[in-house]
């Protein structure tokens, strides 16, 4: 007759395991069979015996269980290039599992909200992301199979919005879910198990999640524009005749770096650019456009002053017209 | 603190649903062999246990397992040696184990738990735990024609 789920009544079976245990965080691996069997000698009147009883064996079913971790402890600047964030999925389980992997950016306490633009896999597991290798997935989709114990890194890209502000914070969550099944702890989801085994989920609720933390870096321009009037005359009238020196200065504050920066200013109409006479930091420039930073045209001049990290010394042009 | 104690047959009995000694050794004394999983219900603060058939069981469940006697025959059975390897992905629970001998060493030496140490190569000797225990040993001294009894350990899934 049929006792109970599990047992299988065997002869002369073997004692004590089948199915290989091994030392695992996650604890004894699903599917392992857990066998017992008891043997007993005795002696009654002159005769001694030996007898065995049954083997009942047990399999152990498949804990559901994940964790993550944000790698990137220090906060990551993000700016003009996407900030790369980096966390741990870990399957804390007792079988094989994978995980569906999303990246949220709106967390409530955020300053400014990025804007996920890649999810990836670590796929050569060198800690970097590496586009063309490491595997790009779409947000929300799932991982690959992770053996128990088993743990991957996972790249999220995220880019900063135009209207944040430099050293403002934010942080993005990723959160990891079994596929196998999730939600309160203890919910059974029958022979979803691998190898078929029932599987439970575990105390984790078979879902967890960490943020990483962004911070701003971006640089703040200003431009500066002043006038000096020289008249023929030995005063500053501006009277036909009269030369101008404009200067402009650019300020360049914050944590972050002002890329292709580069300065434009027309003549004012009623003036005539004198030739050559454009500077950077007191050194001429050539009107022509060739190997230095400025050009001037008929219209007016151009100064390239490449990347300006913010604090850096101000960038002063100057250029002459005369009044006509 | 759990207080199963041995004499609690008939509830055995009962959770088994079916007749006790199915398969006969051959001789004298048939014997048993069951796993049960211990279903705990804290309610209050005060913790029940029921002791059901094991369909579903995940690393951190405890289990009771179990072995039956009864001496079939009409002549009395004289020292009565039971011996059960602990299987691997399990580890013995120390409650209950002062009723029965242990070994650490896969039944070479045997003791009370309480008494027993472990020695490991470059380790100095300390005293054993219960999940160093590899197989359990009852001795009863005589069984009359026609008894039974129940024996059994607490253990926990690795």
């Amino acid at each position: 007759m049929k006792r109970i789920c599990n047992l299988l009544a065997a002869g002369a079976a073997t004692v004590g395991l089948v199915g290989g245990h091994s030392a695992h965080a996650a604890g004894t691996l699903a599917g392992t069979l857990i066998q017992n069997t008891a043997n007993a000698t005795f002696s009654s009147g002159s005769s001694t015996s030996t007898i065995q009883s049954n083997t009942v064996t047990v399999k152990v079913d498949q804990l559901v269980g994940v964790a993550v971790t944000a790698l990137t402890s220090t906060p990551v600047t993000i700016g003009t290039a996407p900030a790369v964030l980096i966390y741990q999925v870990t399957n804390t389980g007792n079988g094989a599992d994978s995980f569906d992997l999303t990246g949220a950016p709106n967390v409530s306490s955020n300053q400014f909200n990025a804007t996920v633009q890649t999810v990836a896999i670590d796929t050569n597991g060198n800690g970097v992301y590496d586009p063309g290798v490491d595997t790009v997935i779409t947000n929300g989709a799932a991982s690959q199979t992770l053996a128990a114990d088993a743990s991957i890194k996972v790249f999220v890209l995220a880019a900063s919005p135009t209207t944040a502000t430099d050293t403002q914070t934010s942080q993005v969550r990723l959160t990891a879910t079994s596929v196998i099944g999730s939600g309160t702890p203890g919910t059974l989801f029958a022979g979803k198990g691998t190898a078929g085994v029932d599987a439970v989920v575990g105390a984790s609720g078979g879902t967890a999640n960490a943020l990483a933390n962004l911070i701003a870096s971006l640089a703040n321009v200003t431009l500066t524009k002043s006038a000096l009037v020289a008249d023929p005359y030995g005063g500053t009238n501006p009277v036909p005749g009269a030369l101008v020196t404009y200067t402009i200065v650019a300020h360049v504050v914050g944590s972050g770096t002002a890329g292709s920066l580069t300065v434009t200013d027309a003549f004012p109409s009623g003036t005539t650019y004198q030739a050559n006479s454009l500077t950077l930091g007191g050194t001429a420039l050539t009107d022509a456009a060739d190997s230095d930073a400025g050009t001037a045209s008929a219209t007016g001049i151009t100064v390239a002053l490449g990347s300006v990290a913010g604090g850096a010394a101000d960038k002063t042009i100057a250029f002459k017209v005369k009044i006509n | 603190m759990r207080t199963f104690s041995r004499n609690v047959m008939t509830a055995m009995v009962v959770l088994a649903a079916s007749p006790v000694l199915a398969m006969a050794a051959p001789g004298a004394v048939a014997l048993d062999s069951s796993i049960k999983l211990d279903k705990a219900v804290t309610v209050n603060g005060q913790t029940t246990h029921e002791y059901v058939s094991p369909q579903k069981v995940v690393p951190g469940n405890h289990l009771l397992f179990v072995t039956q006697y009864r001496n079939t025959s009409d002549k009395p059975v004289d020292h009565f040696v039971v011996t059960n390897p602990v299987p691997s992905p399990v580890a013995l629970e120390s409650v209950g184990a002062d009723n029965f001998e242990v070994s650490t060493d896969g039944g070479k030496t045997w003791g009370k738990l309480a008494q027993l140490t472990v020695a490991k190569p470059g380790v100095a000797p300390r005293a054993a735990q219960s999940s160093d225990v590899t197989t359990v040993r009852w001795v009863i001294p005589v069984i009359a024609p026609g008894a039974s009894g129940t024996l059994q350990y607490h253990a926990v899934v690795r």
